[in-house]
């Protein structure tokens, strides 16, 4: 029933006009330091990523919109500030120093473009499948042959998702292929997936469940035994975490530690105000800090 | 060991070459670099040829006078390997021995192959990323027997005599206890990395086996009686470039000025990630 209250939405909705080029960043400060922050624009006017992006879920062709994070094979965990005004991309840090994700042989970085869903939200405050929520926008794993770019906007397309639990918590892994890509017309679903590309959602997997053991933790787990969720059931839980968004920026949710709900475009929310650039543009751009060396270990693991 | 880099051109280019100098004055990798830094303590040199996690197919001219590292150039066009999945570029530091030569002319017993008329390939399995050009410390622990188009072209494991597993690794099966996967991948890589091409799979000599370091030094002790053979002229170098500044056929050569220009950027298709079936 709710698939098929879903299709009559989406004939509803337009079917084009889910234009990502209008928009664009801003760095401040130096990249691979605390100092860091894009921005996103549109006009000239800085927006959030995390709210003003629209999700541009459409249901005919199963695409969304996505914020690129991190590009492929690189290691510095560059996100989507929850909490900071106009969620700027910073690279997270701890204790004061920026973090980078390890090398997992035979792994370099990151092995897809990582990303996140704007306009979705991860609720911490309500079980969903059996979990609470991490927080955060939906994350995406674009497994497209391009490198794509901190900050980029793309329109990709909806394959399947991983549910990856981690520290208890739900944080779904939605696994997406960038529209552009010439590989995105033969992958209807994530069966396809495999066909074209053997072997990446075995090693998505495997990915996300080593990718902490060289800071000590413990393996990841998956819910659901692993399993990949098809397109439809992954169109469900991008809504979900849309209305759990939408929840968010109306103030309805109370709780500790929420994200920051200021937005530059959703008027009558309580979080709208203009994201004056002249009070978040205060640092100039800075030539690039070095990585250390220690970035390039490889860890090995039985 | 005071081994610089004296650069010419953009990396990326056609133009680009890399000469390698000692105390300030060219000298060629392949010739007059020595193979042993410290014999006694088995320990020799490596040049780095092809960073780990980089495409470029950068490799030491023997053509060229002193042997500069240039790109490899196929129909005119800069040669760059492709990324086959899960693999990004090179999986190793990638080089060569100097003071080493697969002669083409003889037939190994075992592979009952020829020499591909190359140096040595060495693959350096430490952690640090190196440099284009960068003359490392290495000591072996192993070969792999690759028929490549039908030629012997054996490639060495090593490491980094600095790295930190380094004095934990002696032997072949030493490297598969520490680095669990490193000598399947290796064996993969190279296997497949032509595939993306057109090419066929390569095969490798010994049902794909990694040889021992006793085996391993055999095979540079007979590369480095084969290159004596090729500069004292008991080979025939046919297009080789013997110039040298250090062996009994010293001259002084006369090498170019350095003049570095910024890295060209590399085309987007280079990026693409293959993915083979049945290859893991």
């Amino acid at each position: 029933m709710a698939s098929r209250l879903n299709m009559t939405r989406g004939h509803l909705q337009p079917t084009a006009g889910y234009s990502t080029s209008a928009f664009g960043g801003v760095a401040q400060g130096s990249k691979y330091s605390t100092s860091f922050k894009n921005y996103a624009t549109q006009n000239n006017q800085i927006v959030s990523y995390f709210h003003d992006i629209p999700l541009g879920l459409d249901l005919n062709s199963n695409t969304v919109n996505a914020v690129i994070e991190i590009p492929r094979w690189t290691n510095g965990k560059f996100e989507i500030s929850p909490d900071l005004r106009g969620n700027p991309i910073v690279q997270d840090s701890k204790k004061g120093k920026v973090r980078f994700v390890n090398n997992i042989f035979p792994f370099h970085g990151y092995i897809h473009n990582y990303g996140a869903i704007p306009q979705t939200w991860e609720d911490p405050t309500a079980k969903h499948h059996g979990y609470y929520g991490d927080n955060d926008p939906l994350d995406i794993c674009e497994i497209g042959s391009r490198v794509a770019k901190l900050g980029e906007v793309r329109r990709v397309k909806i394959l399947g998702a991983l549910a990856m639990i981690d520290d208890g918590e739900m944080d779904w892994k939605i696994i997406v292929i960038d529209e552009t890509d010439p590989l995105a017309r033969d992958m209807p679903d994530i069966h396809s997936v495999s066909q074209h590309m053997p072997g990446i959602l075995e090693a998505t997997k495997e990915w996300f469940r080593d990718y902490k053991l060289p800071a000590g933790k413990p393996k990841n787990e998956f819910a659901f035994s692993g399993q990949y969720k098809t397109v439809g059931e992954t169109v469900e839980i991008i809504q979900q975490c849309h209305e759990s968004w939408k929840q968010l920026v109306e103030g309805k949710v109370q709780g500790e530690g929420l994200p920051s709900i200021q937005n530059s475009t959703l008027e009558g929310t309580p979080g709208y105000e203009s994201l004056s650039s002249g009070e978040l543009l205060i640092n100039a751009a800075l030539p690039d800090t070095a990585i250390p060396s220690e970035v390039d270990t490889l860890y090995f693991y039985n | 060991m005071s081994y610089t880099t004296r650069q010419v051109g953009a990396a990326n280019t056609l133009d680009f070459k890399l000469y390698i100098e000692k105390d300030g004055k060219p000298v060629s990798p392949f010739h007059d670099i020595p193979l042993f830094a410290d014999e006694s303590k088995q320990i020799l040199n490596m040049v780095v040829e092809v960073p780990r996690w980089t495409n470029a197919k950068l490799e030491i001219s023997k053509e060229q006078k002193l042997n500069p590292i240039v790109q490899d150039v196929k129909k005119g066009k800069l040669r760059f390997v492709r990324n086959c999945f899960p693999h990004h570029g090179y999986i190793h530091n990638y080089g060569a021995f100097p003071q080493t030569w697969e002669d083409p002319n003889h037939t190994h017993p075992e592979t009952k192959a020829k020499g591909d008329n190359d140096p040595l390939d060495v693959c350096e399995i430490g952690e640090a990323v190196g440099y284009v050009g960068q003359v490392k410390q290495v000591k072996v622990l192993g070969v792999m027997a690759l028929l490549d188009e039908g030629e012997t072209d054996w490639k060495v494991i090593v490491i980094d005599v600095n790295d930190p597993l380094a004095s934990k690794l002696n032997d072949i099966e030493d490297v598969e206890k520490h680095q669990p996967g490193i000598l399947k991948a290796t064996n993969e890589w190279f296997r497949i990395y032509k595939i993306p091409d057109g090419k066929p799979e390569n095969q490798f000599a010994f049902s794909g086996e990694c040889k021992n370091k006793k085996y391993a030094d055999e095979v540079v002790a007979e590369c480095r009686a084969a290159w004596e053979s090729l500069v004292s002229g008991k080979s025939d170098p046919n297009t080789i470039d013997l110039t040298n500044t250090t062996l009994e056929t010293a001259t002084i050569a006369d090498i170019q000025e350095a003049s570095p220009l910024p890295a060209a950027p590399i085309d987007k298709s280079v990026d693409k990630w293959f993915f083979i079936s049945g290859a893991n």
